[in-house]
């Protein structure tokens, strides 16, 4: 049967690996190719990688990174994000080396850029990053390029709704870096039923991995910063998390 | 042994880099191309995954690679599909629109009928005694698709199931020279690359 995910999340500033609290301040942790090949050893499920800092600068996706990243070959799935502009652009992360795509600030410049790419690539191949809060009761939006937040507007809905892209990635990006956990309200309210999720922010103790990973609409929990500082965490939080259905923690086969 | 040379197809949106760097990895030489006098020197003609049925058979049929593909596999050449490469080896897809298929394994592709999608990792059942897929019974593999093959049974080595009560459906087809893996392996880690290897070592050293 279809398993839920853990997914190992790098972030990246400057073309290093940082260490993200709140979408706010950053630590630098090192290379990402590295933190890539320990989250690939310790037999994460997907990687996404995350360049924080491309579509703020207008700078496109960091090829150059992706391209290191690609050539150790690593066995794990690579979901990209980072300053995808252009249908052209996210083709050319796929060919890069990288296997879906994670669209943020092109979900509100240009939703039609989202549906043209989903139509060359697949639905599959998308993912909607989606930093949300509870304001008042009430979802909103983060955007961290200008850090203002409003309601999720009635086009990145429809670009959920539509099935341009297949899963979001529900950011609580205020508890991001910290171990206060997971906003669950964030869930609770999001406004599709039917539209795959992915948490992360906040995720940092099992006990929190568990509670949402029950939730029936998250198929995924992304970790950042905490899987770096303990060997093998991915299979140990597999180790704790009983009764979910989680691909076995990894155990390398040796071929004949 | 002979170092293998896989030539990777270039149809324009696939997965390039990451089937490359993993065959490299796996010990064999690799050509990426997307014209046959390249793809022709090659051991095993490989049709890598990811993008929509209709842009990659419009791909394959502007480069002229659909007849070279279809001849290279009559004339007993290996081929592998992997995801949609192994959905462009049926006769046609409804994914978009009706388009051809290569047609070099009876069956067309279609929506899933259980999910939109079946992504992330799912553990596949091999239905038939096939030394290219016996190891990989009961393995987890990774699995990105919204349409799938539906094949006769005559062709089907390997169906998944999305829970356990699930109806099964086809993740692996194979007739002669021909294989499709609907899975990732070259991204489903250690147990994907175990597999591929028996793939292509099955097929080319048959």
């Amino acid at each position: 049967m279809l398993k839920k995910r853990l997914v190992g999340v790098i972030t990246v500033k400057n073309g290093w690996a940082v260490q993200s609290f709140g979408y706010r301040r950053h630590l630098p942790l090192g290379k990402p190719e590295i933190l890539a090949e320990n989250l690939d050893r310790w037999g994460a499920d997907e990687i996404i990688l995350q360049c924080i800092d491309r579509s703020v600068h207008q700078m496109g996706p960091d090829f150059a990174l992706l391209d290191r990243v690609a050539q150790m070959g690593l066995g794990t799935p690579i979901i990209f994000s980072g300053g995808i502009r252009t249908v052209e652009e996210g083709i050319q992360v796929i060919q890069s080396g990288a296997d879906r795509l994670c669209i943020d600030a092109l979900l509100r410049d240009a939703p039609e850029v989202a549906r043209s790419l989903s139509k060359r690539l697949g639905a599959q191949a998308l993912i909607a990053a989606l930093p949300l809060s509870m304001e008042s009761g009430r979802l909103c939006w983060f955007d961290y390029r200008c850090r203002t937040h409003a309601a999720l507007d009635e086009k990145v809905v429809a670009l959920l709704s539509d099935k341009v892209v297949s899963e979001a990635l529900v950011i609580d990006w205020k508890n991001e870096g910290h171990d206060r956990g997971f906003d669950y309200e964030l869930l609770k309210h999001f406004p599709l039923g039917d539209v795959p999720l992915i948490a992360f922010g906040g995720l940092s103790e099992a006990a929190v991995l568990q509670r949402v990973l029950d939730v029936g609409q998250v198929v995924a929990a992304a970790i950042g910063n905490s899987l770096n500082y303990r060997e093998n965490a991915i299979s140990a939080f597999k180790h704790q998390l009983v009764g979910l259905p989680l691909r076995a923690p990894y155990v390398e086969i040796k071929p004949n | 042994m002979t170092r293998l040379t896989i030539g990777i197809v270039d149809y324009g949106v696939g997965n390039l880099a990451s089937v490359r760097h993993a065959l490299h990895a796996m010990g064999y030489r690799c050509r990426i191309a997307g014209n046959s006098e390249t793809l022709a020197q090659s051991d095993l003609l490989l049709l890598p995954g990811v993008g929509a049925f209709p842009a990659a058979m419009q791909a394959l049929n502007a480069s002229e690679l659909t007849d070279f593909v279809r001849q290279q596999a009559m004339d007993g050449k290996p081929v592998v599909g992997i995801c949609l490469g192994m959905q462009l080896l049926a006769d046609s897809s409804s994914e978009m629109e009706l388009t051809a298929g290569l047609g070099l394994i009876p069956g067309k592709v279609v929506p899933l009928e259980q999910s939109r999608w079946h992504i992330g990792w799912n553990s596949i059942e091999v239905v038939r005694e096939d030394p290219l897929f016996k190891n990989g019974e009961g393995q987890a593999m990774y699995f990105n698709h919204s349409y799938f093959f539906d094949v006769p049974a005559e062709y089907q080595a390997a169906v998944s199931r999305l829970d356990e009560l699930g109806e099964p459906f086809t993740v692996g087809v194979h007739r002669n020279n021909v294989v499709g893996l609907q899975f990732h392996p070259e991204k489903s880690q250690a147990a994907g690359r175990h597999m591929l290897t028996s793939v292509i070592e099955g097929l080319c050293r048959a």
